[in-house]
């Protein structure tokens, strides 16, 4: 029932000075848990807040389920609003703050003490009731304020960064929790997060913001496949970046000459001979072999730095035209090779995108402020 | 507890010198005066006895005038709080939260009624109110007499007034401060979760605010118990304790004067530590008392259609409140002023108008001048002194564990009333009793140490619990400054912003006692 949807929706601060929401169309379909993602300043939570009415829009609309909403106060949206900082009222104890949006909503007394006690045992937190949320943990005052927001009835919930202020492990644990209880109930779900791993790990669909605009929606898949903008293909996972210029297209195939004259091949996606492009590759799709050897995208170069980080282990490889290369392999695939080393990077031509060169420059592209 | 905990060596006993100077100092200023009263009362039982209750003439008509006195004062008192409340509350939220034209200009009008001399603004109130050249001459007579009364409650309409003026700054101010300091994330998180704005303040602001809200009360309260400037010119027939132990003083009747003094202060401990103390403690948590009363889902309703509807209506009121209590009088005041100021606007005569009044013969202006020199000087030296003392108090209330006690003691000269402290301080310090000084300027001095400490000392410490300044304390010390350094360059700077202008003023304010010394 929630569908989300908005259109042209700008929001400036300070007089005008500051645009934290550019513009933007976003639609949010019924049961859809949907992760807003970007850097910090992006506009995200800004986009969050409006949707909550905890700011309005200077223009554009907002609308919940086929009700326009843009003027309305957070009280009348029937929302649920979960916070980083939590937000549990510190003079109520776990019990009173679980069942405080059903009071003041003035519903009978079994059905508020009811649901209280079902959102209470389904964040397993119902034998804290009488615990005041100084006497609670960091992930346990979350999961109260989760049971919170979700005993008002709501449909829809918006969650701003609620696992920012939690340690690693808890994080990754109350992720898919949020994740279940969303699908459980059967609810819409916003979220709000810089931490692309979290946003890949949970959502249905991620809109990746920049600078208050939406550069793509899509599934964590098609964004980390077929990124459509080069920001994205570097926040979304990591990606090594290549200028060159396009120096032949076929019909599927595009050659580009990198500087030192190495060429390597792309899929075609509408770029003209002659052209500025910078290529992008992943880490984690570039092979690694010893010595010198040839082939289609293989470039010769020499290790120039390894680390050892767990699961993986990282190369930083100086190529021929001194261009630098990072590399990313399983840790336990394959032998370890030694700082200078010489050896041949290759990749598979499918693998790597092909995106115009940005008229500001590519590091004010992929800048995160 | 955590740099000047265990000093070494030298300072260890540089420490204690300092410690040992300003609790002294501290008993001397401060305490002994606060106390003086009630043991001055008990040392000389018999005469005060014989005064009050068995004089050989009267009989115990002192102690019914007592009663009476003590009882109007009371009424006057918690009239005025609750008025106070009930339109102070609303007006700190407002000036907290909302952005509007006009903001500044209305803070200051706000304070100004501690800003100036509570004489001249009872003057005003009164040429406003009761006379023809006031709002009265719009009708041709005054609006309230000077006697009318509070049907039921017998509290003088225009004394009243007054009072609501020169006290509800102090719940407006703190509870403003209060919610500036506090996030609005609980009012959104309310909001979000389906409660209207009214709800939101009744359920989550009010609570977490309590404290607030009942320390401004507190210094209302003192601040009525004990006014005597301004009520002096509205009194008319009435006669509130504060006055009373005025003119009994300045008939040299120190017997009951010093009686009704002392039961002033013991009244306001009674009433206002107590409370103090639960609340401080507890806190106060979500009430159950709307919903035992089954009331709850009406209120929410009208609640919602409050915050929906009314709130321009709310706006309004507020407004009309400050004309009433705060523009008017002043208003009137300077048009009286303008109109007379070269001529008297009824006769014409010359002789009579203000310019001719202050330079003329009579040369009133340099009497003026020379009484505003008095008491700036006096406010001035007072103040600097309170500052000497109350600036290592607040590290002492920090640092110690006895400071928790020092703190509570301090809040005893703040709801002393004025009057039984100047007197107190006469008889302690003036020719009945050490002989230290002569009713005068010094004597002003010392009466106006005794509140200004801990006036200094609230809102400093305020700062230092609401703020991170123990961490920049741990950060200047793992730089390499000593405690004393850190507190010189990090502690006392960042503390010392927050001893800021309402609190100068009340220390400047209130010259009650000056007026019943001579």
């Amino acid at each position: 029932m929630p569908e989300v949807e908005l259109k042209n929706v700008v929001k400036t601060f300070d007089k005008g000075r500051i645009t934290a929401v550019d513009h933007i169309d976003l639609h949010v379909r019924d049961r859809e848990y949907l992760t807003l993602l970007g850097p910090s300043g992006c506009g995200k939570t800004t986009t969050l807040r409006m949707i909550a009415g905890l700011e309005l829009p200077d223009e554009g609309e907002i609308s919940i389920g086929d009700k326009l909403v843009s003027n309305l106060p957070p009280e009348y949206r029937d929302i649920g609003y979960v916070f980083q900082e939590y937000a549990l009222f510190p003079h109520m104890d776990v019990w009173n703050n679980v069942t405080y949006g059903p009071r003041v909503k003035g519903w009978q007394e079994e059905k508020s003490d009811r649901i209280g006690r079902e959102m209470l045992e389904m964040v397993r937190l119902f034998e804290r009731a009488d615990a005041f949320p100084s006497e609670l943990s960091g992930g346990m005052r979350q999961r109260v304020a989760l049971a919170r927001a979700l005993s008002s009835g709501a449909k829809l919930l918006l969650l701003d960064e609620p696992l920012g202020a939690l340690d690693a492990k808890i994080r990754t644990d109350l992720r898919y929790e949020i994740r279940r209880l969303v699908k459980d109930l059967r609810l819409t779900a916003i979220h709000v997060t810089h931490d692309q791993a979290e946003a890949m790990a949970i959502s249905d669909r991620i809109a990746v913001m920049r600078k208050g605009k939406i550069l793509q929606v899509g599934t964590p898949q098609e964004l980390y496949l077929t990124p459509q903008h080069i920001f994205v293909a570097n926040f979304v996972g990591e990606s090594n970046f290549l200028e060159g210029y396009v120096v032949d297209r076929a019909e599927s195939k595009l050659t580009v000459e990198l500087r030192g004259g190495i060429s390597v091949m792309s899929l075609n996606k509408d770029h003209k001979k002659g052209e500025k492009v910078v290529v992008a590759i992943r880490p984690e799709v570039l092979s690694i072999h010893k010595g010198k050897k040839s082939g289609v995208n293989s470039i010769f170069g020499s290790i120039e730095a390894f680390r050892f980080e767990g699961n993986n282990v990282r190369y930083e490889i100086r190529l021929q035209n001194e261009d630098l290369l990072v590399v990313v392999r399983p840790a336990l695939m394959g032998e370890w090779m030694d700082v200078r080393e010489k050896v041949t990077v290759a990749f598979p031509v499918e693998k790597s995108f092909v995106f115009s060169y940005p008229e500001r420059g590519l590091r004010t592209e992929l800048a995160l402020e | 507890m955590t740099i000047f905990s265990e000093p070494k060596g030298k300072q260890n006993l540089l420490s204690r010198i300092g410690v040992s100077a300003t609790v002294a100092s501290l008993i001397v200023f401060v305490f002994l005066p606060s106390f003086f009263l009630i043991s001055f009362t008990f040392t000389r039982w018999p005469e005060v006895y014989n005064e009050v209750f068995a004089n050989p003439l009267i009989g115990d008509t002192n102690w019914i005038e007592i009663q009476k006195y003590l009882g109007l004062s009371l009424r006057l008192a918690i009239f005025a709080v609750a008025i106070d409340l009930i339109f102070g509350i609303p007006l700190a939220y407002i000036l907290a939260r909302k952005k509007f034209w006009g903001k500044g200009f209305l803070e200051d009008l706000i304070t100004f009624t501690l800003v100036i001399p509570t004489s001249g603004f009872g003057f005003a109130t009164l040429i406003a109110w009761t006379t023809i050249s006031g709002i009265g001459a719009l009708f041709g007579r005054g609006i309230v007499e000077t006697n009318y009364l509070i049907p039921g409650f017998n509290v003088p309409v225009i004394m009243l007034l007054v009072h609501i003026a020169l006290t509800f700054p102090y719940i407006v101010k703190t509870l403003k401060a209060k919610l500036e300091d506090m996030s609005t994330l609980f009012e959104q998180a309310s909001g979000t979760l389906g409660a209207s704005p009214l709800t939101t303040f009744r359920k989550i602001l009010f609570p977490l605010t309590i404290p607030a809200i009942f320390s401004g009360a507190v210094m209302a309260f003192a601040r009525s118990l004990g006014e005597t400037g301004a009520t002096l010119v509205v009194q008319s027939v009435f006669t509130t304790a504060p006055i009373a132990v005025i003119s009994w003083v300045s008939q040299f009747k120190f017997g009951p004067a010093a009686f009704l003094g002392s039961l002033l202060i013991i009244v306001a401990s009674a009433i206002i530590l107590p409370v103090e103390f639960i609340l401080q403690k507890r806190g106060v948590s979500t009430f159950s008392f709307f919903s035992a009363l089954n009331i709850e889902k009406r209120l929410l309703k009208v609640e919602d259609f409050a915050s929906r509807k009314l709130s321009r209506l709310r706006d309004a009121i507020i407004i009309l409140f400050i004309v009433i209590v705060v523009v008017v009088p002043i208003f009137v005041v300077l048009n009286s002023v303008a109109l007379s100021w070269s001529s008297d606007p009824n006769t014409g005569k010359v002789t009579e108008s203000v310019v001719y009044q202050l330079f003329g013969p009579s040369n009133y202006f340099s009497a003026l001048l020379d009484a505003t020199l008095v008491s700036f000087s006096s406010a001035g030296i007072a103040t600097y002194i309170a500052a000497c003392i109350a600036i290592p108090t607040v590290f002492l209330i920090e640092r110690y564990r006895f400071g928790r006690f020092l703190r509570a003691l301090l809040r005893i000269p703040l709801i002393v009333p004025t009057s039984a402290l100047g007197l107190s301080i006469l008889l302690l310090w003036g020719p009945g009793g050490l002989r230290l000084a002569d009713p005068g300027i010094w004597l002003i001095i010392l009466t106006h140490i005794v509140f200004s400490v801990p006036v200094v000392v609230e809102p400093m410490l305020a700062t230092f619990e609401g703020s991170d300044i123990p961490l920049y304390e741990e950060a200047s010390r793992t730089l390499g400054a000593n405690p004393y350094n850190t507190v010189e360059s990090v502690a006392l700077p960042l503390s010392a912003l927050r001893i800021d202008l309402p609190d100068c003023n009340l220390i400047c304010s209130p010259y009650d006692f000056q007026k019943g010394d001579h």
